[in-house]
């Protein structure tokens, strides 16, 4: 009898450890806020010369493909290539729920160290790229925000001049610029092919960076005041190296690596990253979430 | 093709080049090399890729059509803004010159189904060939009808369907003077109809034959919007032209701005009664 006991006692006990290290906590944590919401992943050549801009391009079809793999849409709303190959910049829409949650862990600069394909000596470069993901929220029209920004703030420019315009020219002059003048954000559009195909696309990326503007203050604010040292990326850090001849990606905020360097630019190796990086943020969530409620 | 690219970019410039090689490449239309060299030869672009994008729309492009332009774009969607037509009360557009027929069909696109009814006129038979195929590319659920004719015609307004009044009267008729025509760049010069474009010596012959049509009894309805595309240096004498034409009544007149800050279109409101009647206060 006593050692049935005993062993219910055990496996009670277990439960219970179970219920208040991962049950109960997850509980505390809210559901996230941005889960319907798509991603603008902007790709930025960094160090490295045309190599990086290379990188980026292979960079750019693993989002691609990845956001396909997972049943999202994904559209490059500028990105323009230059010659000899490569892109300076790139913009990807990618449009499905939970595209912002997964992708976030992207932000920051990615380092790759390889031979590039126009080196003769065979010696390893190193370049980056840096990432950053703004969360997109489903808007028809470009109309504002009242919480993000107001109209009457955002300043509509056109970017070149037209002499004497309307009958006298026909040449296609659809760039446009708009600067949000409150915070200084300013956005360039002039992929499309008229001038109010680019202002809605402009609309869309300042939309998504002031969203990521006010989200990180809030982020900010929150850890301050919890005066504790859970971080998550800042743009600026450097998230992951890339190392063809090691044929290893290494994720320096978790310090995962992951051999078969191949599986990632051209399989679905990144899966594992975002799974792992999700985890990691869920239990910096429990513990941001049980530590509030003391 | 690195060649051809070369020359082009010496035609119009190295980003201008890019960007519209980026743009024949992304029509996935057969034949770039046979585009680069028309566009080396100064053919516009939207004639060779044979569309151009007209707000929300993807309208056809054709020789020798003129070519919608952005400032157009602009102030039509401005005008789309400026009312909400209901379908309860059906509103009566008039277009003038209609060309490709790209301003009725932004504005029957625009506005709810049903709440207007369109005609664009225009003296080219292949400019309404062009707007009958635009008409028909993507369903609109106002209509819009291109007829044959011309503005200056005593009898066009009785063949018209919808017939007068009008509520909206839309129009950019050709306001290029003859001298400034010639010195046109060649795009525009040798590619688009020198009818759309050149009016008379001044710029400004049409806006005396629409004001005079405006003015005749019964065209305009209670408190109807004028819009006109005009010339960068000619909107205050086309509100001269507009103000001073006997028989035309109408309330305050703004000067709307395009992207480029040039003043681009002359925007009036008929008089709250119909034209030609007076005001009688008891």
């Amino acid at each position: 009898m006593r050692a049935l006991a005993e062993d219910e006692f055990t496996t009670l006990k277990d439960s219970l450890s179970t219920h208040l290290s991962t049950t109960f906590p997850a509980l505390l944590v809210p559901p996230s806020q941005t889960r319907a919401f798509s991603a603008l992943v902007e790709l930025k050549a960094g160090v490295g010369g045309s190599e990086a801009m290379l990188f980026l391009m292979d960079l750019l079809r693993v989002y691609v493909r990845h956001a396909h793999a997972r049943g999202w849409r994904a559209d490059v709303i500028q990105g323009a290539e230059v010659v000899g190959g490569g892109m300076r910049d790139a913009i990807v829409e990618v449009k499905g729920e939970g595209a912002y949650d997964t992708l976030r862990w992207e932000t920051g600069v990615h380092r790759v160290q390889r031979v590039p394909a126009t080196e003769a000596s065979g010696r390893v470069h190193t370049s980056t790229v840096a990432i950053i993901v703004l969360p997109l929220s489903e808007e028809a029209e470009p109309a504002a925000d009242d919480d993000l920004f107001k109209m009457e703030d955002v300043r509509i420019e056109v970017m070149r001049s037209r002499g004497a315009g309307g009958q006298h020219v026909n040449k296609t002059e659809s760039a446009v610029r708009l600067t949000h003048v409150p915070t200084g954000v300013t956005v360039s559009m002039q992929d499309e092919r008229s001038q109010h195909q680019n202002k809605r696309r402009a609309f869309q990326v300042l939309r998504a960076r002031l969203m990521d503007m006010k989200m990180t203050r809030e982020m900010a604010e929150r850890r301050a005041a919890r005066q504790n040292l859970v971080r998550t990326a800042d743009r600026s850090e450097k998230i992951r190296t890339y190392n063809y001849a090691q044929d290893r990606v290494t994720d320096h905020r978790i310090g995962l690596s992951l051999m078969n360097l191949q599986s990632f630019m051209e399989g679905d190796g990144m899966q594992k990253f975002l799974d792992a990086m999700r985890r990691h943020w869920e239990e910096e969530r429990m513990e941001e979430a049980v530590s509030e409620a003391d | 093709m690195e060649n051809r690219l070369a020359k082009l970019a010496l035609a119009i410039g190295r980003e201008c080049a890019q960007q519209e090689f980026r743009w024949m490449k992304h029509s996935q239309r057969p034949n770039l090399s046979e585009m680069l060299d028309r566009r080396i030869a100064g053919e516009p672009l939207q004639y060779i890729l044979g569309t151009t994008p007209f707000g929300p729309l993807d309208l056809l492009t054709r020789p020798p059509t003129l070519i919608p332009r952005p400032e157009t774009e602009d102030w039509t969607l401005r005008l789309a803004r400026s009312r909400t037509p209901s379908p309860t009360r059906p509103i009566r557009l008039l277009d003038l010159g209609t060309g490709s027929g790209c301003i009725p069909l932004l504005l029957c696109h625009l506005w709810p189904p049903e709440s207007v009814r369109a005609v664009g006129v225009d003296i080219s038979p292949d400019a309404i060939r062009l707007a009958t195929d635009n008409s028909t590319r993507s369903p609109i659920r106002n209509t819009f009808t291109p007829h044959l004719g011309d503005l200056h015609d005593p009898g066009l307004l009785h063949r018209l369907d919808p017939q007068p009044p009008f509520d909206v009267i839309t129009a950019n008729p050709p306001y290029i003077p003859l001298d400034q025509y010639h010195a046109l760049p060649s795009s525009v010069k040798d590619y688009e109809d020198p009818r759309a474009l050149i009016g008379d010596t001044d710029g400004l012959a049409f806006y005396r034959a629409i004001a005079v049509l405006l003015a005749r009894k019964g065209v305009l309805a209670p408190r109807a919007t004028i819009a006109l595309e005009v010339g960068h240096d000619q909107a205050h004498a086309v509100t001269c032209i507009l103000r001073h034409t006997p028989g035309l009544q109408l309330g305050p007149v703004e000067i709307w701005k395009d992207p480029w800050d040039k003043d681009r279109v002359v925007f009036a409101r008929g008089a709250s009664c119909a034209t030609g009647g007076r005001i009688n206060i008891t």
